[in-house]
């Protein structure tokens, strides 16, 4: 009897340990807002209870943005958390867009090391996977001390970004793309549909299938007052400021004028930058010149001030419900549902962008018709993220840092809050049954149910779409884009012709190429877009 | 007495370290760099002159030259005009004098980038101060941003309105050191004010015009801040001044070897008119 009571203290003592040693951890955001992980989900380093990072900063480079920005906010968000946590210090040093690689490259060039961790663009990759100035992380997600995340939850296009080669170098945080807001009750709205039939001959289709249709959409709708707020209203609002990343709708608009799609990447199929033989740019061939066409006539259907209004400015005339159709990023259809700058919540479609019937075939030299509307998903924009520089001194604790954000709790709340700049891609980010996110949840966050099912919707049609415009992640990537930007708002200004823009574009292209070297360039584009030489 | 000298060279001496340190050892380091094809991270290579050979066939330079030399062309004359009419102005006797005196001197305490991000909201093109006030009142609405040339004028605006206070200022000290008793004979031959001014206080004021002159040439020159905040050098490339250029290459590509040629090219220019301006000076005064 004696040993059946020891027995049982010993029982009911082991269970008593164990259930402190196998504690759920609850942690609490600035908005005081709570998250309860268990031991597996924070990893042991946490669930241990020692402090293993005490006395360790962690510098941080992110873009300029506040408590309440995009991507800094959820750095400040949980900041107080993790320190608590951990007993590290997080440090993040703000730095405005267009500074931001510069600092990082310079930092990193002239070995300073004074970060440990940058919120880099996916464009950046290149140059610091060619430079070796970033740690690879494969070795930390297997690692159970660390906050567990899910590397396979990241559909492929947003994979290939946080990857170079088979290793993964970047931590998940953002995924963008690109995708098409509508106004969705105007466009259904019978008289007007009946007017533009009466006007253009067809039906049009909601969302529309291709951009010819778009256009025509757009013009129909620019210039009067369809919304009754007493002033004329437009088609399509785009945010073409120079140095403030209008080239991206660009970008995502010209792909399916250009990108003749085939099963593999190789000379002529799915490539859109530079021939995958010799470099030669491609920007400034009959498909981009005809894309950029469009473009400029596209944008006649919208404000005339929009040649000078960073994404905020567009956002903004899209919210409060100037515009029929913006194609922008995750945050705008997050941001819609904030009633405080929205007029829109409620009103909003979403889809995967147009598409055209029309491609241009190199290998020919012509456009080739297709039955079906070609469609391309898009990874346009930064999907900015975390990587390790291979100068700092505490890589563990960054590595902590990084992947406390990439859990899935913390993941999934920094998604449904637009203001975080963290926008949907992963699955358990999707409504079932392409994930397992709850709308309810969403709907809880602010959400209007039909936004938040459109939205989500439309981000996994594009991120899992067949086809996916190629990302450019190569050396001088910046330089690239820039020399991009500044003569695409040259043709927006109408100072030049599309042509002449893109003649420049890849004039200015190979000057860059041969300075930072053909063969060096082309062997890591080639490995950059996955063409296999023959 | 040797100890009066060593006291000269200890005085001297910072100044001299100063400007070793600061300007002699950036001069040189940057003419070497001119030389290189310098990539950060990566071994400099020695190109010889080909950086500056460079510069002849990147019409990014011819584009950013035109654009600044007509920015310096016109701002330094409306502000040097304008700084002169304010200043006969405030030589007068007025009431008020000292307040009006110090608001308009305002400006220049401003910091230029301030001003350019202040300009983004003047110059709002829908609901911005300046185009409410035009659509109230004239039903107009200026493409102060998104147009080429309104761009172009947005930009003059804010660097006038900065720096026109400045040349008021020197011009008016200028004024006001002039003797009252050639006035007091001036108006014993002559009543009119023009011809007074013409042949008695423009001659005497003209060594400080040109000091003005001299000052706002070189400093427009390297206008940078301004149009760095407001347009970024756009619309297209509408206001890429010569500065920007020079900075996105050296700073945001780091094509080091070339933006110092670019900066040695932009020193030739103004050393070229700025001695042509010391020599016609100086044929004035002979």
């Amino acid at each position: 009897m004696k040993k059946v009571s020891i027995l049982v203290a010993l029982v009911v003592a082991s269970l008593f340990i164990a259930s402190f040693a196998f504690a759920d951890i609850t942690v609490t955001n600035a908005s005081g807002e709570s998250i309860t992980f268990t031991d597996e989900e924070i990893g042991s380093i946490v669930a241990s209870g020692e402090k293993p990072f005490e006395g360790v900063t962690v510098t941080v480079t992110v873009n300029e943005g506040g408590p309440k920005g995009g991507i800094s906010g959820p750095l400040y968000e949980w900041r107080d958390a993790w320190e608590q946590l951990t007993g590290a210090k997080l440090n993040i040093v703000e730095i405005p867009y267009a500074e931001h690689y510069p600092k990082v490259m310079t930092d990193l060039y002239t070995g300073t090391g004074q970060f440990d961790a940058f919120m880099i663009g996916s464009d950046w990759m290149g140059e610091l996977i060619a430079g070796e100035y970033i740690i690879p992380v494969d070795d930390y997600i297997k690692d159970p001390r660390f906050p567990k995340w899910d590397p396979d939850a990241l559909p492929p296009s947003i994979r290939t970004l946080y990857t170079w080669g088979d290793k993964w170098y970047g931590v998940l945080n953002d995924c963008d793309g690109q995708v098409l807001y509508y106004r969705k009750d105007i466009l259904n709205n019978p008289d007007y549909r009946a007017q533009f039939k009466e006007k253009y001959g067809y039906e049009y289709n909601v969302p529309p299938k291709t951009w010819d249709e778009l256009y025509d959409i757009s013009e129909f709708f620019n210039g009067w007052d369809w919304n009754d707020d007493g002033e004329a209203d437009s088609g399509i609002v785009m945010h073409l400021k120079v140095g403030a990343q209008g080239m991206y709708h660009y970008v995502s608009l010209s792909a399916p004028f250009c990108i003749l799609p085939g099963e593999k990447v190789d000379k002529y199929h799915n490539v859109y930058w530079f021939d995958p033989e010799d470099m030669t740019p491609l920007i400034n061939d009959e498909g981009h010149v005809k894309a950029l066409d469009f473009q400029l006539k596209l944008a006649k259907t919208g404000p005339d001030a929009q040649v000078a209004w960073s994404l905020g400015e567009a956002w903004d005339y899209f919210l409060r419900g100037k515009a029929i159709f913006c194609f922008s990023w995750g945050d705008l259809g997050s941001l819609a549902q904030d009633e405080a700058r929205s007029k829109v919540k409620g009103k909003i479609g979403c889809s995967i962008l147009p598409g055209c019937y029309e491609v241009y075939d190199r290998s020919q030299g012509q456009f080739v018709k297709f039955d079906e509307p070609v469609v391309w998903g898009n990874t346009t924009g930064g999907s900015w993220h975390g990587v390790i520089s291979v100068l700092s001194k505490n890589p563990e604790a960054t590595y902590h840092l990084l992947a406390f954000h990439a859990t899935n709790k913390i993941s999934l709340w920094n998604a449904q809050r637009g203001w975080t700049g963290v926008d949907p891609g992963v699955k358990f980010h999707f409504l079932p049954p392409y994930g397992t996110a709850s709308l309810d949840d969403y709907v809880a966050n602010g959400f209007h149910p039909e936004d938040a099912k459109e939205y989500l919707d439309a981000y996994y049609e594009n991120f899992f779409a067949t086809n996916i415009v190629p990302y450019l992640r190569i050396p001088g990537g910046n330089e690239y884009w820039v020399a991009l930007d500044r003569h695409l708002s040259e043709a927006y200004t109408g100072a030049l012709s599309a042509q002449e823009a893109l003649d420049r574009v890849a004039r200015d292209w190979e000057d860059i190429t041969n300075r930072y070297g053909r063969e060096e360039q082309l062997t890591v584009y080639q490995e950059s877009i996955g063409y296999q030489p023959e | 007495m040797r100890k009066n000298r060593r006291a000269k060279y200890f005085f001297i001496f910072p100044a001299i370290i100063w400007v070793l340190a600061f300007t002699i050892f950036p001069l040189i380091y940057s003419l070497g760099l001119s030389f290189f094809r310098v990539r950060l991270g990566r071994p400099a290579q020695f190109v010889g002159l080909n950086n500056f050979a460079r510069i002849f066939s990147d019409y990014k330079v011819g584009n950013s030259l035109k654009v600044t030399l007509l920015y310096v062309a016109i701002t330094v004359s409306i502000q040097l005009i304008l700084g002169t009419l304010i200043a006969l102005l405030f030589n007068q006797e007025m009431r008020g004098k000292n307040i009006f005196r110090a608001l308009l001197i305002l400006p220049i305490f401003c910091t230029p980038v301030a001003v350019g991000y202040l300009g983004l909201t003047i110059f709002y093109e829908e609901g911005g101060p300046i185009n409410s006030i035009l659509m109230s009142l004239f039903n107009l609405k200026i493409p102060w941003l998104s147009s080429r040339i309104w761009a172009w004028v947005a930009v003059l605006l804010l660097d006038i309105w900065q720096w026109t206070p400045f040349c008021f200022l020197v011009i008016l000290a200028g004024l006001q050191s002039l003797p009252e008793e050639i006035y007091d004979a001036a108006y014993i031959d002559s009543s009119s004010e023009w011809e007074i001014f013409r042949k008695i206080t423009f001659p005497m004021i003209q060594p400080v015009i040109m000091v003005v002159l001299l000052l706002r040439l070189i400093e427009s020159f390297k206008i940078f801040d301004v149009v760095y905040s407001l347009t970024g050098g756009g619309p297209g490339t509408a206001t890429e001044v010569y500065s920007l250029y020079t900075y996105r290459t050296g700073m945001k590509f780091f094509d080091l070897g070339y933006a110092s040629a670019l900066g040695y090219l932009l020193l030739a220019i103004v050393i070229v008119i700025i001695n042509l301006l010391f020599r016609q000076i100086r044929e004035v005064y002979e």
